[in-house]
């Protein structure tokens, strides 16, 4: 129980606790300490005694970094509703191997989640060094293979954010 | 904004039909989640104008795209390695 501990624990119960009395808008005894119960559990079960963070965020590149994503969902959500209307359905599927090297466990889940939430693309495989990602056509790749979403993920994850 | 949203389901519902394999219906099951439901969403938050249900239809759209590319890795890592064959070309 260190001073670490107690101030996260503290934090995290005051966080859930906030978003507990948004969602039930019911301020009467009962409800605010069963909600204060149950936010001190999630933040106890949730809280690790040794957690270090072992990753930087830069905060305003994340900012960017939403709106550009739902950009490219978008052009390839039209583009994938394009390809499954067509009646001839003219899809190439394709299964390739992408290699990224990310630096923490943080950067991989948010490429790979990227990827999979983009139409048209799927992450099938993720891991440190390398992506395998089923991609529906030849078009839909073009994000991934020009390394333009590798270097975003790296803008919000910057470099020397440490492997585990 | 419905509407949109509402085009997308229907195209992805389509698509799940269409498509031949795990692999590539998975493509449009990620249209439902990030377009459909995004733009039904959207347009259900804005309808009634800004209220706390608003921000509750923002927490669901958070949840609802985080887990949902995790749900498509799952199923699409499951089929792979219990060896469904994509129809895909393979350039592993």
């Amino acid at each position: 129980m260190n001073a670490i501990y107690t101030k996260r624990l503290a934090y995290w119960t005051a966080v859930l606790f906030v978003l507990w009395l948004m969602l039930s808008e019911s301020f009467n005894a009962l409800h605010m300490a069963v909600g204060f119960s149950a936010a001190l559990l999630v933040a106890l079960l949730r809280t690790d005694l040794r957690a270090e963070r072992t990753y930087v965020i830069r905060w305003w590149r994340a900012l960017l970094y939403i709106p550009w994503l739902f950009s490219r969902i978008l052009v390839s959500g039209v583009h994938v509703s394009y390809l499954i209307l067509h009646p001839r359905l003219p899809i190439k599927p394709v299964l390739f191997r992408h290699r990224a090297d990310l630096g923490s466990d943080e950067a991989v889940l948010l490429m790979g989640n990227s990827i999979t939430l983009t139409p048209g693309t799927v992450t099938v495989e993720a891991d440190d060094e390398e992506l395998i990602v089923h991609a529906l056509d030849e078009d839909s790749t073009g994000d991934v293979l020009s390394q333009r979403l590798e270097k975003m993920v790296a803008r919000v994850f910057p470099a020397g954010g440490g492997r585990r | 904004m419905i509407g949109i949203g509402l085009f997308f389901l229907v195209v992805a519902a389509v698509g799940m039909v269409r498509l031949p394999d795990v692999f590539t219906r998975s493509h449009a099951v990620s249209l439902t989640d990030s377009l459909g439901a995004f733009f039904v969403l959207m347009g259900l938050a804005t309808y009634h104008g800004f209220s706390t249900n608003t921000f509750r239809i923002l927490v669901v759209l958070a949840l609802l795209i985080l887990v949902n590319p995790v749900i498509s890795h799952a199923t699409v890592r499951a089929a792979l390695r219990s060896g469904q064959k994509p129809v895909a070309e393979d350039r592993r």
